[in-house]
């Protein structure tokens, strides 16, 4: 009885040391976040999109899709310098039901050094606010984050790896992504 | 003439019993057979027993293993397909958000000009 015991606490000793090194691991890792368990506003929601894609599932995600094929060889590009992909989005149907408090944890890590706010859109009359951040490590960009909410929604994406935004662009129209109109983009169409 | 030379065959071919002699002779060359000679054709019997004993657990676990192997084989693919089909949905919710946060920018630009 003793033993089992013994053997018992041994295990879940174990388990626990595996599941902390793992967030550690993660946490330590240069852009990425750790995203709140939204568990509980999940079943509130009426339309959910929970994706978690680690450096395996990524790389798995590649060997299937087709280099010969442009659109797949695009997306190929774009996610192979990438060591994780994260996206929690939710739609409900009254206005403001999500937790602010859990947004607010992911803005407190994005004040860590290293990450930087290219972009705040605040609009009032529709209570429209976008955020998006990059993590730089030494001069390059290895993470992005992306925090939108409106009354009814709100998404937050964490890209962890080299994360490159024209290419992300390039992919504009194709796939089911719709058009991506940078700033860049609107110089080059005025000259 | 047929019946005298019926009377000597009969005769000829009468049953005599061997004696004593000869019944303790055949038991005591059985006991003096070592027993492997014995054995011998009652293990052979085991042995093409256990030989198809054998093919036929072999060709179980072939046919186990093939099974295993293509059920992980469509476990992976559909593993992947769904790994490739959160991929783009991720790739769509991103650039949804910086569409939206490019609009709202231009929006701000024009309301200014």
């Amino acid at each position: 009885m003793n033993a089992s015991l013994k053997v018992l606490s041994a295990a879940v000793l174990t388990g626990w040391m595996a599941v902390a090194s793992a967030k550690i691991a993660a946490a330590a890792t240069p852009g990425a976040l750790q995203l709140p368990n939204f568990d509980g506003i999940s079943s509130k929601a009426v339309q959910t999109v929970d994706i978690s894609l680690d450096t395996s599932l990524l790389g798995m995600a590649a060997s299937f899709m087709d280099s010969g094929k442009p659109d797949d060889a695009a997306v190929k590009e774009i996610i192979a310098g990438l060591k994780g992909v994260y996206v929690r989005s939710y739609t409900f149907n009254g206005d403001f039901q999500y937790p602010e408090a859990d947004i607010d944890s992911v803005r407190r890590q994005l004040a860590a050094p290293g990450w930087q706010r290219l972009v705040a859109v605040h609009n009032s009359p529709d209570h429209s606010n976008v955020d998006i951040y990059i993590c730089m490590v030494q001069g390059r960009a290895s993470g992005l984050a992306i925090i939108a909410s409106q009354p009814r929604e709100f998404t937050i994406v964490n890209i962890v790896g080299s994360v490159d935004l024209q290419k992300l662009h390039q992919l504009q129209g194709k796939l089911g992504i719709p058009p991506i109109q940078l700033p860049d983009n609107k110089a080059a169409a005025s000259k | 003439m047929s019946n005298e030379l019926n009377d000597r065959l009969r005769a000829a071919l009468r049953p005599v019993d061997p004696g004593e002699s000869f019944t303790q002779g055949v038991l005591a060359r059985i006991a003096g057979e070592p027993p492997g000679l014995r054995v011998s054709a009652h293990r052979a019997v085991r042995m093409l027993e256990l030989r198809w004993l054998s093919g036929a657990l072999l060709a179980v676990a072939a046919a186990g293993f093939l099974v295993a192997h293509q059920w992980q084989a469509r476990q992976h693919a559909q593993q992947g397909q769904e790994a490739r089909r959160q991929v783009m949905e991720a790739l769509r919710v991103t650039s949804e958000k910086l569409d939206l946060a490019y609009q709202v920018v231009k929006d701000k630009e024009h309301s200014g000009a």
